[in-house]
């Protein structure tokens, strides 16, 4: 067995399909880990009774044991929980009717919700809070100055750790292949022990991946430039 | 799927899951030693400017920090056999462990060689000016000033690493190491107890990343001692790499990112 150097180029093409999986993966988990990781914050920073606790207790757990254990967890303990509620509750609901890649989602975004929790909140606390205070002087409500003052500075602040997090989705979607998912990193495998060519392709998948995480710098580099223009501080 | 819940099997499982704590250390004490030792080459010539290899050590950070863990564990684990095979070195007997190793450290060595040079340009260029003044050479102005400074800076950094990496090491199962995740798995998959068996699991991680962080927490405050007022950042705690640490001069420390 020796290096086959126009393999790597079959490879390639073959594993191009299984791109729109990896990325589906990577968005639907950022989106709705903006949504639980946003929750958390504002649970937080208002100090939510009996949420405020459980918010810190989620984050600290998720952060504290690898992604792998979410997804495996999710895959085996889910359907249990759902099946003996349906049971109890005689729904015709079963686990089965839920697709693989549904459990990927839905434990990719817990995981994705305690780590974007800290970036959102470290959005936050970039903001000073004069600005909060200045926005109710001149007669805002709360809502309206989060949404219209707040919201669009923290996002400004918090877009290099945004940028960070997708890519460490997207790298992280590589885990979705123990439940059966087609997703880049399952295709090259695929591809791999189909031809019995496995570093040819794991080298597609690579390529693949970096040229992924690039385009996602670069995208970031441009919204930054855009995001950046109210900024007129500074010296230069 | 599996058997009815029951708890016992939790802590059945993860008094049978223990032994194997030392696998995954061993693999996270292994790939760091590789990696400080690959990442203080890698950054060198970055931080010194040296014209080509610096554009090298930028192409190797980049790729390490662009691809997945998993995809380089495929990687390493059938590529290099096939690599050293053309220089006529047979490694097809050496141990998994090894390659695993191997690849944790070459990748927590981009991480490694983007955190020290961090770490050694947050010290102000005025202290090795101050150094020479008094008579040090280069070596004795890196080591006696530079250095321990940089060190306080860097081990957060290197906590949050270390951590990650322990995270990392469920990933090791894929090559069919015998480590947490892998004993775990075959526990669950003996008794169908999934759940308890990935509950146990889970809670051993999270034991020992807290228990590494609570160290590096305290280590980190020794070494800030001789700041009077500490100025720690606001601290990201039980961290994965890719969140950003702000520190004091406003140095990025990022995962992800290819940085080109």
């Amino acid at each position: 067995m020796t290096l086959d150097p126009s393999f790597i180029w079959t490879a390639f093409v073959q594993i191009l399909p299984a791109i729109p999986t990896t990325l589906y993966i990577t968005i639907v988990s950022m989106f709705f880990g903006l949504l639980i990781g946003t929750a958390v914050v504002l649970i937080r920073i208002y100090k939510v009774p009996v949420l405020h606790p459980l918010a810190a207790g989620y984050v600290t757990l998720i952060r504290g044991t690898p992604m792998l254990t979410h997804l495996l967890l999710i895959y085996f303990g889910l359907p249990m929980l759902i099946d003996s509620l349906a049971e109890s509750f005689g729904w015709s609901f079963r686990s089965v009717s839920i697709p693989m890649i549904g459990f990927a989602y839905i434990s990719f975004s817990i995981t994705a919700g305690a780590y974007m929790s800290e970036v959102v909140r470290s959005g936050i606390i970039a903001v000073d809070r004069g600005q909060l205070e200045a926005a109710h002087s001149v007669g805002m409500t709360t809502f309206q100055a989060l949404r219209r003052i707040v919201l669009p500075q923290a996002f400004a602040a918090s877009l290099p750790n945004l940028s960070n997090g997708v890519i460490g989705m997207l790298h992280g979607s590589t885990l979705a292949f123990t439940v059966s998912v087609v997703d880049i990193n399952a295709q090259a495998q695929i591809v791999a022990s189909s031809n019995w060519k496995f570093f040819e392709a794991y080298l597609a998948a690579a390529v693949i991946f970096w040229g992924l995480t690039v385009l996602v710098e670069r995208l970031t580099a441009l919204i930054e430039k855009r995001i950046n223009l109210y900024n007129r501080g500074g010296v230069t | 799927m599996g058997a009815q819940f029951d708890i016992t099997a939790v802590f059945e499982y993860f008094v049978k899951l223990l032994p194997f704590i030392k696998i995954s250390l061993l693999i996270v004490a292994g790939s760091i030693v590789v990696g400080l030792g690959v990442g203080f080459l890698v950054a060198l010539p970055r931080l010194y400017r040296i014209p080509v290899l610096q554009r090298i050590s930028q192409v190797y950070a980049s790729f390490f920090r662009g691809t997945p863990i998993l995809i380089q564990l495929f990687l390493f684990y059938y590529g290099l056999p096939e690599l050293l095979k053309t220089v006529h070195i047979d490694v097809s007997r050496v141990p998994v462990l090894y390659f695993v190793i191997l690849t944790y450290g070459l990748h927590s060595a981009a991480y490694i060689s983007e955190g020290i040079r961090a770490a050694v340009t947050t010290v102000d260029r005025g202290q090795i000016e101050a150094g020479y003044a008094v008579g040090m050479t280069g070596f004795q102005a890196f080591t006696r000033i530079v250095f321990p400074q940089a060190l306080a800076v860097a081990i957060p950094i290197l906590g949050n690493l270390i951590i990650a990496t322990l995270k990392d090491t469920s990933l090791a199962f894929t090559l069919g190491v015998m480590e947490l995740t892998a004993k775990s798995q075959s526990l669950g998959q003996l008794s169908r107890h999934f759940i308890e068996s990935y509950i146990a699991l889970a809670a051993i991680y999270f034991i020992l990343s807290f228990l590494l962080e609570k160290v590096f927490f305290a280590l980190e405050r020794r070494l800030l001692r001789h700041e009077s007022r500490s100025e720690t950042a606001e601290r990201v705690s039980l961290g994965k790499k890719w969140l950003k640490r702000r520190l004091e001069t406003k140095v990025a420390w990022t995962k992800g990112g290819t940085g080109i």
